[in-house]
């Protein structure tokens, strides 16, 4: 269990208030909502928990790996975690979703946590040397503040369950006391996908959720968006 | 490429089978086709061949493209078995182009020890084009199948590249659905001078996750994935053409989305039945052949 400072910090940034512009996204939300896919608690609970898992056998593999690399101080490792999450996401929206979320947390840790390796990273990122992808920068973020590799998981699978059901709130017919019930359940599911793919490399970084690739598909070119994906 | 034995979702699968042992004699096939020019057209200039995998000969039989070498993939152990290690390696030389495919559907069969493997090296040298098509795949119950595919292709290349899973043997018995164990697919390409493009790997384990869930498979059964790497500008044009679809009532969706580092596009199909998903597949093919050779495809044979 961490510290009261070590929890706070996580909160801060866990928080969907962050000002990394979470709320311009909907992680393929909008698309299921539009096309009938999700229209209720049990549909959008699904959803979400697909979203999750993709989020932790993607997105958490690299953040783990480049969590561990930071504590090394290992900028080589670092931009192929970068690199690993943008080559693998191949959904245009969704590359636009990591690296705009990326760029933006970068800027914010580099004048709020202030290491030398956010300061690197975003400079990388600038030069066009690495893509900027979110969870490479919430691990910068994380291990610069000495918040653990599990810790800095939760925070990024919190991340994606709290925006998508934010959104569901403005999509669909749902009360937030549905959003949060599911929510509970969700977070309920993080510490066994935590134990699946704490190890691993960014080799077995995977997914298999065709038909939210589908929907995402859709989503870029549907005429009504409120969500940038 | 990393070791099949390192692959984690095959770590409860190591038991070895009490026929022959796997990857020994007669269950490490290999297969090896190389393109290159001679006169005007392409041909198939080197074949290596070790059972149960072989191909013959390529043949010239597409009327649309009367030039195009088109060559049958054969196994003549009637399916993949448990202990199967199979090897391939596609080599096409500058300005060559070809079409493969496979004989029939690939059955990989019930398993009770071990898995099988399939490792691909595809390289696609300047101005080649191919069109690797196989037949759907169809694993039985317990099956447990796993692939590695590794592209290296040249900018101004081509390839065209579907996989299309079928659930099962669908209508066999009361039904043989999602009944498998394990299909894991691993697909990475990259330019010649080492630049990764984009890496997308797939794991199916239906009696561990829920392949119904609606951000899955939903309540479809088949499901094809086609690439298409070839340069930007035929990309555009394509992309353009395509619209989306999610169509319960028919039964079917499908989506083109656009791969990371401009090398292409990747279109995802799925339907309740084999026919209309390979119909898709088909749409798609023949637009990919008019854009990009401004070839029609060729018709269809009578047995599919």
């Amino acid at each position: 269990m961490c510290g009261v400072t070590e929890l706070l910090r996580v909160l801060q940034f866990a928080d969907s208030a962050l000002p990394v512009g979470a709320f311009s996204f909907s992680n393929g939300l909008e698309s299921a909502v539009q096309n009938g896919i999700v229209h209720d608690h049990d549909s959008l609970k699904e959803m979400v928990l697909t979203a999750t898992r993709q989020a932790a056998t993607l997105d958490g593999i690299a953040l783990l790996v480049a969590h561990r690399a930071a504590l090394n101080a290992d900028m080589d490792t670092i931009i192929a975690a970068d690199q690993a999450a943008y080559q693998r996401k191949l959904s245009e929206e969704m590359r636009t979703m990591t690296v705009r979320m990326g760029r933006k947390l970068g800027e914010l840790g580099e004048h709020v946590v202030r290491t030398t390796l956010l300061a690197e990273w975003v400079g990388a990122i600038k030069s066009g040397a690495t893509p900027g992808t979110f969870p490479i920068g919430l691990a910068l973020v994380t291990s610069g503040l000495g918040i653990d590799a599990g810790a800095a998981f939760a925070a990024q699978q919190y991340g994606v369950a709290s925006m998508m059901l934010g959104a569901a709130l403005r999509l669909m017919r749902i009360s937030f006391l549905e959003t949060q019930s599911i929510l509970m359940e969700v977070n309920g599911t993080a510490e066994d996908m935590y134990q699946r793919v704490r190890t691993d490399a960014l080799d077995d970084m995977r997914s298999f959720a065709p038909l939210a690739d589908i929907m995402a598909a859709v989503h870029v070119k549907a005429h009504v968006r409120m969500f940038m994906n | 490429m990393v070791s099949f034995l390192l692959a984690p979702e095959l770590l409860r699968y190591r038991d070895e089978p009490k026929q022959l042992p796997s990857g020994g004699l007669g269950k490490d096939a290999f297969l090896r086709l190389g393109f290159k020019r001679r006169g005007h057209r392409t041909a198939l200039i080197e074949l290596k061949r070790r059972a149960p995998l072989l191909a013959q000969q390529a043949l010239y039989w597409d009327d649309e493209m009367p030039m195009l070498p088109c060559v049958s993939i054969i196994s003549n152990s009637g399916g993949i078995l448990q202990g199967d290690r199979y090897t391939i390696e596609i080599d096409l030389a500058d300005g060559t182009e070809a079409h493969i495919t496979t004989q029939a559907a690939t059955k990989i069969h019930e398993m009770d020890a071990n898995f099988a493997t399939q490792t691909q090296d595809i390289a696609l040298a300047t101005g080649s084009y191919l069109e690797y098509l196989p037949h759907p795949v169809i694993p039985h119950r317990h099956a447990r199948f796993a692939s590695r595919t590794r592209i290296v292709i040249e900018q101004s290349a081509t390839l065209l590249y579907s996989e299309i899973l079928m659930p099962g043997r669908k209508y066999y018995g009361d039904g043989e659905v999602f009944a498998y164990d394990l299909f894991s697919s691993s697909i990475r390409a990259e330019r010649p001078d080492g630049k990764a493009l984009f890496a997308e790997r797939f794991i199916v384990e239906p009696q561990i996750s829920d392949v119904g869930n609606v951000a899955v498979m939903g309540r479809f059964d088949v499901f094809a994935n086609v690439l298409l790497l070839t340069p930007k500008t035929h990309t555009d044009r394509i992309f353009e053409q395509v619209a989306p679809v999610i169509d319960v009532e028919r039964g079917w969706a499908a989506g083109l989305g656009r791969l990371p580092g401009e090398a292409g596009l990747i279109y995802k199909v799925l339907g309740m039945e084999s026919q209309l998903v390979r119909a898709k597949v088909r749409e798609f093919w023949s637009l990919v052949r008019t854009e990009v050779k401004g070839a029609r495809v060729p018709g269809e044979f009578l047995w599919g």
